[in-house]
């Protein structure tokens, strides 16, 4: 029983990042913006949350820095491959160096070293899991709604699958994938508060491991739609925390090298991929310059 | 026309150094210093090239990887991945086989690494024809579970127990790669660098001379033109993913034989990564992106002395820089159309 509660409850806790991340991709995507740059807007704003705390030991501050890092992170991203007509995982991949050699840079000039922030203390760290994941949870249910019974839904959806048809009503289809990669960038610079405030005491390098992608291949597998995405993240997640239960264990007197229990989930995520033909309901006008 | 190209290309890396300068300078660093430590650290001496052609090694055969692909259509993500499975199958191969001579042992070593990082690509290119699955996805799933692998192979099976590093016991002497000491002074500079422009010779060659190549073109180029023709699209975008795959899988050749001489968990450094940037730099040339890829070398061995020499600025300015040269390569058409529609203009007028 014991061991059913903590795997439930490491299940919550590694899923949070992945709702936020593939919340935020799902609102960029279902715009026609492919989204490959879901792990630098989390480790922008991890980065940007945490040394924000650090500095003023607070941690509402850094969760508003974080939130606002990645609000710019996903406008600088959006622009750049809106603007330019280029492939957007290109601008994607480009942007996850970026972020990956400007933080390190930063954190060399700010705090002195190039590994991470100071150690937060309790008081400038967030302590509610629970709290986050509710707001994932409702962030997914006002999209389910929204992406069906808005203007605002509609519109988006509209830039994703036939941009022409708001052109033709005299909207602008730039601006719409704009708006939707800021929104995007918010929604995971709450992921990426969690990790340095929540999970974390402080930004650590690299500190996303990842999770950015998965949430891109979440989203994939749940069609694009926010009910299954939920339900995807929480399946990935569960199978991470059963990564970590397995780990040190031995197996009929075997003990499994902690490098293979690693890569469970990513093994997992992959079979799951190949038995469904998911990209079938890809926004038709996805990563197409407008 | 190509020329104007060729001048775009370079104004989009000036842009790129000069942002990641101004930079440099916002940070409390004078750009002046940065650019002399990083231009002394790379071609300074001839052991400073030698490193900075000892980085490109890599980054050359990853940048092919990619550029392969490329000419299909197919974006290769997962170039880190197969230079991880190949460069351990290499590895394996080289501990196993102790006492082989070196005229069986380098060529064997080539083989193998460039069939384990065929492989990997070719799961990559299955799970796209045959499941659907992106060939971005799937290659960034691969690039995880290669680290896996990899650990089990370096941290389990053939973990030198003796040594405090993570890494295996030590590849047979027939496997070591000659160094040249000529180009390259005290640097770990080795043959796998001949090798690399080798494999550009050959990848030009066979883009430009093969029926494969031509195929390859047409796929990406015109996909529906390649389905008219016979061509099954399924078939070379398999193919074309196990090209890839097999150059990434031998980009870990140089380090592997010629430095470590034992695979060291995480050989790979990210070069797979930056072979990405390598290709779209390149424009997917091979020459090119041997161009590309001496530029990036320079880069990431210039910048390491940065961490030493100036007060605020890492090493991580090359990541920087790097990032900074894609975006302005990506975003070319913004200056190039402008400059294509003026010069079509002007011809119309002298006619």
């Amino acid at each position: 029983m014991d061991i059913f509660i903590a795997f439930m409850e490491s299940t919550i806790r590694v899923s949070v990042p992945l709702l936020f991340a593939a919340y935020g991709g799902l609102i960029s995507e279902r715009a026609g913006l492919a989204n490959v740059a879901l792990e630098g807007l989390l480790l922008l704003s991890a980065f940007t949350g945490a040394a924000a705390a650090a500095v003023t030991q607070n941690a509402w501050v850094g969760l508003g820095a974080g939130v606002v890092a990645g609000a710019l992170g996903g406008l600088v991203f959006g622009v750049t491959a809106i603007k330019s007509r280029a492939d957007h995982i290109v601008i994607g991949i480009a942007f996850n160096m970026l972020v990956a050699g400007l933080i390190p840079t930063v954190c060399r000039a700010w705090f002195g070293v190039t590994g991470g922030t100071p150690q937060l203390d309790r008081e400038s760290r967030l302590t509610s899991d629970v709290a986050l994941f509710i707001l994932a949870i409702f962030i997914g249910a006002l999209l389910y709604w929204a992406l069906r019974s808005t203007r605002w839904g509609l519109r988006l959806k509209a830039a994703g699958d036939q941009p022409d048809a708001l052109t033709v009503q005299g909207v602008s289809a730039s601006f719409v994938r704009i708006q939707a990669a800021v929104l995007c960038g918010v929604v995971v610079g709450l992921g990426g508060i969690d990790l340095s405030l929540t999970q974390g005491s402080g930004y650590i390098r690299d500190m996303a491991g990842g999770r950015g992608f998965i949430a891109l291949a979440a989203l994939i597998f749940g069609g694009w739609r926010p009910l299954q995405t939920g339900l995807a993240c929480l399946l990935f997640a569960a199978a991470d925390a059963v990564q970590m239960l397995l780990q040190g264990k031995s197996v009929f007197d075997y003990a499994i090298p902690n490098s293979i229990i690693q890569i469970v989930p990513y093994v997992a995520t992959i079979l799951l991929l190949a038995l469904r033909r998911s990209s079938m309901n890809a926004p038709r006008a996805i990563n197409q310059p407008l | 026309m190509k020329l104007v190209s060729f001048y775009v290309t370079l104004f989009a890396i000036a842009v790129g150094v000069s942002v990641a300068l101004g930079l440099s300078a916002l940070l409390g660093e004078s750009p002046i210093l940065v650019a002399e430590v990083m231009l002394r650290g790379s071609v300074g001496t001839a052991t400073a090239l030698g490193y900075s052609l000892f980085y490109a090694t890599p980054l050359i055969f990853t940048g092919l990887a990619v550029a392969w692909a490329l000419k299909g259509g197919l974006f290769n993500i997962g170039a880190e991945g197969q230079m991880t499975i190949g460069g351990v199958a290499m590895a394996i191969v080289g501990i196993l086989l102790q006492d082989l001579s070196a005229w069986v042992a380098w060529p064997l070593a080539m083989a193998v690494g460039f069939s384990a990082g065929a492989f990997w690509g070719w799961i990559v290119g299955w799970l796209k024809v045959h499941r659907g699955v992106h060939e971005v996805l799937g290659s960034i799933l691969l690039n995880f579970i290669s680290y896996g692998i990899a650990g089990l192979f370096i941290l389990n099976i053939f973990r030198n127990a003796d040594s405090p590093n993570p890494e295996t016991i030590a590849v047979g002497s027939g496997f070591e790669f000659s160094l040249l000491h000529l180009i390259g002074g005290t640097s770990p500079l080795n043959i796998a660098f001949v090798f690399a422009l080798m494999a550009a010779g050959l990848f030009d060659f066979f883009i430009r001379r093969s029926k494969s190549g031509l195929y390859l073109r047409w796929v990406g180029g015109s996909p529906e033109f390649a389905r008219r023709s016979g061509v099954s699209i399924s078939r070379e975008t398999i193919r074309a993913m196990m090209i890839s795959g097999g150059l990434a899988g031998l980009a870990g050749a140089s380090v592997i034989f010629g430095y470590m001489h034992k695979a060291r968990e995480g050989f790979a450094g990210g070069a797979g990564f930056v072979g990405i940037a390598v290709a779209l730099l390149g424009r997917s040339n091979a020459w090119g992106v041997v161009a590309a890829g001496l530029l990036f070398g320079c880069l990431q061995k210039g910048s390491l002395d940065l961490d030493i020499d100036t007060e605020n600025i890492s090493r991580d300015l090359a990541v920087v820089i790097q990032a900074l040269i894609v975006i302005a390569v990506a975003a070319r058409p913004v200056i190039e159309d402008p400059i294509r529609n003026w010069i079509a203009r002007r011809a119309k007028v002298v006619q």
